[in-house]
């Protein structure tokens, strides 16, 4: 892979990488100094990248390791004297979203960190289960786990926990779960 | 809504003893709307210049770099 394959592959990643750090840090400032760090690695170790393996995955590996290793704390007092990214983040407001962007994360941001790594990373990254448990260091039932605890923290923590929040037919829940994006929030 | 007091009551526990929770179908896709929703939400903001610059003066350093050295076997 030359030197330019390899950058442009990087810079491909360059937007989920900064959702990742976002999701991690809680902060956009950490997480695109956190986003630097990471590629400023992945160049300086460019010849442990195996081609043909996932380029993302790798990069994940790095930014967490950094994350953990020398941002954890910094975030902490960021959110603590400037408030978390979801307060202060312009968004593009998602009318079709069932629940508003900013509560939402809110309350992501009010998960244990375990918890939610896994359920970004299996839920919005298109990182596979394998892949994210190679990348937390931990078993496949682990992360399986983890994401069924942090859903249902959520689902506490936006109080949709009980179905009278989502609507009243009951019966028809297991039929609406294909159907998808026209049931939720009517 | 025993759901949830079940997983709070189990919170402090370990990943591997864990009790399964299955939240309600409808929950678990809107969950997973919000999570897509937060994520995209990141990933479709403009990437600051400063990336591609950085990455730009790093592959200019290595070319230069790749050059001197063949200069030097030349």
């Amino acid at each position: 892979m030359s030197a330019t394959e390899f950058k442009d592959g990087l810079i491909k990643e360059i937007p989920n990488l900064r959702a990742f750090a976002a999701s991690l840090s809680g902060s956009m400032q950490l997480a695109d100094d956190l986003v630097q760090d990471t590629l400023l690695k992945a160049w300086g170790n460019s010849e442990k990248f195996e081609p043909g393996t996932s380029l993302r995955a790798w990069l994940f590996t790095i930014l967490r390791n950094t994350y953990y290793s020398l941002y954890r704390k910094r975030g902490r007092e960021v959110q603590d004297s400037e408030g978390t990214y979801a307060e202060r983040m312009a968004t593009h407001g998602n009318q079709e979203s069932h629940l508003d962007l900013a509560d939402f994360r809110k309350a992501l941001a009010k998960l244990p960190e375990e918890q939610r790594e896994v359920l970004i990373m299996v839920g919005a990254t298109g990182l596979s289960y394998e892949e994210t448990a190679e990348i937390c260091g931990v078993a496949i039932g682990t992360i399986k786990s983890r994401v069924n605890r942090a859903r249902t923290k959520l689902a506490e923590l936006l109080s949709i926990g009980s179905l009278d929040d989502l609507g009243p037919d009951r019966k028809s829940a297991a039929a609406m779960q294909r159907v998808g994006s026209e049931i939720i929030g009517t | 809504m025993i759901q949830v007091d079940a997983a709070m009551a189990d919170s402090g526990g370990n990943d591997e003893d864990d009790v399964e929770l299955i939240l309600d179908p409808k929950v678990q896709e809107s969950i997973g709307r919000s999570l897509k929703a937060h994520y995209d939400d990141i990933v479709n903001a403009p990437v600051p210049d400063k990336f591609l610059v950085l990455l730009a003066q790093l592959e200019a350093t290595e070319q230069r770099a790749a050059g001197a050295s063949s200069d030097e076997r030349n």
